[in-house]
């Protein structure tokens, strides 16, 4: 069944909205992300304007400001309670593994 | 040398991986995609090389827009930043290349891809494969009806219902097809993506089955229109080319009409507005005038065979009267005519060939004419001939504005005097009337003449109407 949409956040959702706690434009999106992860997720142009338009119209960024072609978007209120939340799931699937394995197989 | 070459483009819009790896064959080969937009794509000439080319879609895209929308920019600025150029776009397929071969993919992240590929399939193909469905299961109904029913007469009865019908046949399996293609690819990519694969490839199939229904669309048009021309409608041949002549036309202006507008920076929605306007004025001129000039000109009128006539007492007489009647009036009454009209027609289909004779006859100097009509069914089997019979036997309620006015129905009777297997008079209610229905293996035949036939015409009549064996069976 699917699952309903931004219940949970996938690595590129996770990253934009990180990312987008300053400002920034979807170019700047790309190197940052990328930046950030050491290279690991790399943000491809089509998935980053579609995950845009898509948080857009769930109101969890809004559009700053145009200039050219540019558009630059800032994360709002419900999208920081959105990644806030993945956040928590993330450290509670965190706890859960280290209350059922330790830390033992991590070294 | 030539510099541009086109290809037919058979592609679903789904197709990303079968477009992309076309694209990159044909840029190896030295040909650049240019434009991509309807069903030719063109293709320009280059130094071969080793492109990457990607497909990504955008939902909002649409060729009613003026220019490219803030969206479409957006994502061109993206891209352009992640090395990768705009080459085209086709309805939501918005088409990129580049030469780097360590670009980012455009698209990174399959549940994604696989979730706008829908939005897109919802907005633009489903709706329009649904309603060509629906088209064709509308326009070939009776055949399809006749085919559910396995009515070999209802099927194969003429040429135009055959044809259509094939074609609405073929056309609303192919539709089918593609519907249940998609919705197979959608859930197969579905569960590739859900265990961490990549959308999966289209398959070949769609492609070869939209070619394979254009060869099927030329070869019935061909066979149907030979087929005309060889029964001798001139006319009809004619009228089936103005048509589509116009079809393509309307077809041609409406897109000059949305790319025009498009141009001029008209809104969408006036873009529609005015496409949807010129289109219903275009259908109106010029289908409506085909139509109109064919019920009141004789511009799409078949040439009369026996060729010239003369008018007396206000009707047209034949100088010189066709001789390839089977059976002529004079011969069955006996009588000689001073003036007499002839005309035959071919109306059924090549399995089912129907000819129908009409002869009339000024009685005396006039003004009472009399008239002899027959016409031949040749069945090549028993199964079609039974089908044949079972369409003609069944009542016929003839019923105006809802009112019942009377039930034509064929009453068997004594097929000795006429030399048939069998025979049928036609009655209205109780009342007999002058048609009779005659059968002989592999040919039936309708006659209505003036008034009941004596014994001795009818024993000419299927002198001349019998099929040979049958004559030469029973002397």
């Amino acid at each position: 069944m699917a699952r309903e949409k931004f219940q949970t956040l996938t690595e590129p959702m996770f990253y934009i909205l990180l990312t987008l706690r300053e400002e920034c434009c979807g170019t700047d999106i790309m190197t940052r992300v990328s930046a950030l992860t050491h290279g690991r997720v790399d943000l491809g142009p089509g998935t980053l304007y579609n995950l845009l338009d898509s948080f857009l119209k769930a109101e969890m960024i809004r559009e700053t400001g145009v200039s050219g072609r540019k558009r630059s978007y800032l994360i709002t209120k419900k999208g920081r309670e959105t990644l806030a939340a993945e956040y928590r799931r993330l450290l509670a699937l965190t706890e859960d593994y280290k209350s059922c394995v330790g830390e033992e197989d991590l070294k | 040398m030539k510099n541009v070459t086109y290809r037919w483009n058979t592609f679903q819009l789904y197709d990303y991986r079968g477009v992309e790896e076309h694209l990159s064959a044909m840029a190896a080969q030295g040909w650049r995609l240019e434009k991509a937009s309807g069903s030719l794509w063109k293709y320009r000439r280059a130094e071969p090389a080793s492109l990457r080319y990607a497909v990504t879609y955008n939902a909002g895209a649409s060729r009613f827009e003026p220019g490219p929308t803030e969206g479409e920019q957006s994502l061109e600025e993206l891209c352009a930043a992640a090395g990768w150029e705009k080459v085209s776009d086709c309805s939501k397929m918005q088409i990129y290349s580049t030469e780097d071969p360590a670009a980012v993919p455009l698209e990174t992240d399959e549940a994604l891809r696989l979730e706008n590929i829908h939005r897109c399939m919802r907005k633009s193909f489903l709706p329009g494969n649904i309603a060509v469905l629906l088209l064709m299961l509308f326009i070939g109904r009776d055949f399809f009806l006749a085919l559910v029913t396995w009515d070999l007469y209802g099927m194969l009865k003429n040429n135009a219902l055959l044809t259509a019908g094939v074609l609405c046949l073929a056309e609303a399996a192919l539709q089918l097809c593609l519907l249940a293609g998609y919705f197979l690819w959608r859930r197969r990519s579905r569960r590739s993506v859900e265990e961490g694969g990549t959308c999966l490839p289209a398959g070949r199939w769609s492609r070869w089955a939209n070619l394979g229904m254009w060869v099927l669309l030329v070869l019935l048009v061909a066979a149907f229109l030979l087929s005309e021309l060889d029964r001798g409608h001139r006319g009809a041949v004619l009228y089936f080319a103005v048509y589509m002549a116009f079809f393509t036309l309307i077809n041609i202006l409406m897109r000059g009409t949305t790319a025009l507008l498009r141009k001029k920076g008209a809104s969408k929605t006036s873009n529609i507005a005015w496409t949807l306007v010129a289109d219903f004025g275009l259908c109106f001129i010029l289908i409506g005038g085909l139509v109109w000039t064919r019920f009141e000109t004789d511009w799409f009128s078949d040439e009369r065979p026996t060729g010239e006539t003369y008018e007396y007492r206000d009707q047209n007489w034949d100088i010189s009267p066709r001789q390839d009647f089977p059976l002529t009036l004079a011969e069955l009454t006996g009588e000689e005519y001073g003036h007499v009209r002839r005309e035959a027609e071919d109306l059924g289909s090549v399995f089912i060939p129907q000819r129908a004779y009409r002869e009339t006859a000024l009685l005396g100097d006039g003004p009472k004419v009399c008239g002899l009509g027959y016409t031949l069914w040749d069945l090549s089997s028993p199964a079609l001939q039974d089908s044949l019979l079972e369409d003609l036997l069944e009542d016929d309620p003839i019923k105006f504005r809802g009112m019942l006015l009377t039930t034509l129905r064929y009453v068997p009777e004594d097929p000795v005097p006429w030399g048939a297997e069998a025979a049928y008079r036609r009655y209205y209610d109780e009342d007999p009337g002058d048609s009779w229905l005659l059968v002989w293996p592999g040919r039936a035949a309708s006659v209505s003449p003036d008034a009941e036939p004596a014994d001795t015409q009818k024993a000419l009549i299927s002198a001349r109407l019998a099929p040979e064996d049958w004559k030469e069976e029973t002397p």
